[in-house]
């Protein structure tokens, strides 16, 4: 059986990819290794609620709770607000991540996608050097699937890019490597999100807490991974946890662990393939978001893959315009995040303590980072050296 | 001497391919849902040992 595109992955990037392939004419497959679509969940499950304008998902089952907006609290407890009262009520949901995958992925198969689960990709198909499909572990059988266009949907451990001569290997400097509990039996009563950033609280990260709900929510961290030791992220969550008497009664409902690029993006196209989502390092280095960069980004790759099939014209040339279009919409957002990422990396407690402070009366017109950057370049002067060149970024 | 080479503690490892992620060595793979070290790839350089969140990656012979 040979496909249009073979998509490796059915998480977000990969479904919503197959499923605008799909819908554009494209014969598709998406092959995941586990034996059920977005399960064990590895995620903070907080997205904007942008995604509503993609039109992706049908129903609310996926939404835990819709957030109020969110907190960020500097190392002395200072706290910075971006409430949907000012930010024209548009925040962000808790999703129950694995219904949402479920919900993406049975989208796509609406659409025309196949799905083979318990398929592990070993490698890529080649003949005379051009890629020509996968190979494939399922169960005890090593399968050949041949496509047209091979996608790597494959997540943060990304190896679809690496066996195609991309480098994907992440520097422990640009990966958060994360611990989150969800807990129950919380008194935790606020609708916000709330982050938590200090050295001591999670060095060169940040733990969050996602309400899901009455008396749940995820509890996490992450810390960069290089400054983290054997086991740090769960050392520091459990005292994080055993120093606030609203969550340390709680009691964990599951316990997952998580990896999140915060790196610069990758080249994402070559001839026969493309890599979308975490695995194209589509990821707001400040916030490790990458839900909504996900999907945006799978919706241009099954267009683009959707004119290749119909064209029947696979090179990197033609793919490019994928990379084309994600790198328009969010791109430049990416990069001005992993140069404020460095930024603050550089910052001590006390001049985040000092920050915080000079905001914590601010209304915040729009729920992004960019506008706490822009308010704090009002507010500092001083930061205008080292914030310059992000301006220059946010108008370009 | 030999360096001890890295090896995942199975009923540990949830599964998330940060290890993976970082290995220059790329000697970590996952199969059937548990981080496995490819001990003739590694190097010892300790870097999925620190990365690990829950302490999943030890040193062998410890």
């Amino acid at each position: 059986m040979k496909y249009d595109a073979v998509i490796v992955g059915s998480g977000p990037a990969g479904s919503v990819t197959a499923r605008f392939a799909a819908e554009a004419g494209a014969k598709v497959l998406i092959v995941e290794r586990r034996a059920e679509v977005g399960v064990p969940v590895l995620c903070g499950e907080g997205i904007s609620e942008k995604v509503d304008s993609f039109k992706v998902l049908e129903g609310k089952r996926w939404i835990a709770t819709k957030m109020k907006g969110a907190r960020i609290f500097s190392p002395n407890g200072t706290h910075v607000t971006l409430s949907a009262e000012y930010a024209g009520n548009e925040t962000g949901y808790v999703v129950y991540r694995d219904i949402f995958d479920q919900e993406l992925a049975r989208g796509a198969v609406q659409k025309g996608a196949e799905i083979m689960l318990n398929t592990c990709a070993v490698n890529l198909l080649k003949k005379d050097g051009k890629i020509k499909g996968i190979i494939a572990q399922h169960f005890d059988e090593t399968i050949e699937i041949e496509s047209d266009i091979v996608v790597g949907a494959d997540g943060v451990e990304s190896r679809i890019g690496k066996w195609a001569g991309i480098q994907t290997t992440l520097k422990p400097h640009d990966l958060e490597t994360c611990v989150q509990y969800t807990l129950s039996n919380i008194d935790w009563d606020s609708p916000f999100c709330d982050f938590f950033l200090g050295s001591k609280v999670a060095p060169g990260g940040y733990v969050w807490v996602f309400p899901k709900g009455k008396d749940v929510a995820n509890v996490g961290i992450g810390i960069l991974a290089s400054l983290s030791e054997s086991g740090k992220a769960v050392q520091l969550l459990d005292k994080f946890i055993a120093n606030r008497p609203e969550l340390k009664k709680g009691e964990p409902l599951r316990v997952i662990t998580g990896a999140d690029p915060v790196a610069e993006p990758i080249q994402s196209v070559k001839d026969h393939l493309l890599l979308v989502g975490d695995a194209a390092r589509q990821v707001d280095p400040i916030t490790g978001g990458g839900l909504m960069h996900a999907i945006e980004a799978g919706k241009y790759a099954g267009e683009t893959i959707g004119a290749a099939v119909e064209k029947q014209i696979f090179d990197a040339q033609t793919l490019m315009e994928y990379e084309h279009r994600w790198k328009n919409a969010f791109g430049k957002k990416l990069h001005r995040s992993y140069v404020t990422k460095e930024i603050l990396l550089e910052m001590e407690d006390k001049t985040l303590d000092m920050l915080a402070d000079s905001l914590k009366d601010y209304k915040f017109e729009e729920f992004s980072t960019l506008s706490i950057i822009k308010a704090l370049v009002t507010k500092h002067p001083s930061l205008l050296v080292k914030l310059t060149p992000l301006m220059k970024l946010a108008r370009a | 001497m030999v360096k001890p080479k890295a090896f995942v503690k199975k009923e540990k490892c949830l599964a998330c391919g940060g290890c993976i992620s970082v290995c220059p060595q790329d000697a970590l793979l996952m199969v059937s849902s548990k981080a496995v070290v490819n001990k003739e790839h590694c190097n010892s350089c300790s870097i999925c040992v620190k990365t690990c969140p829950i302490g999943a990656i030890a040193w062998e012979g410890t």
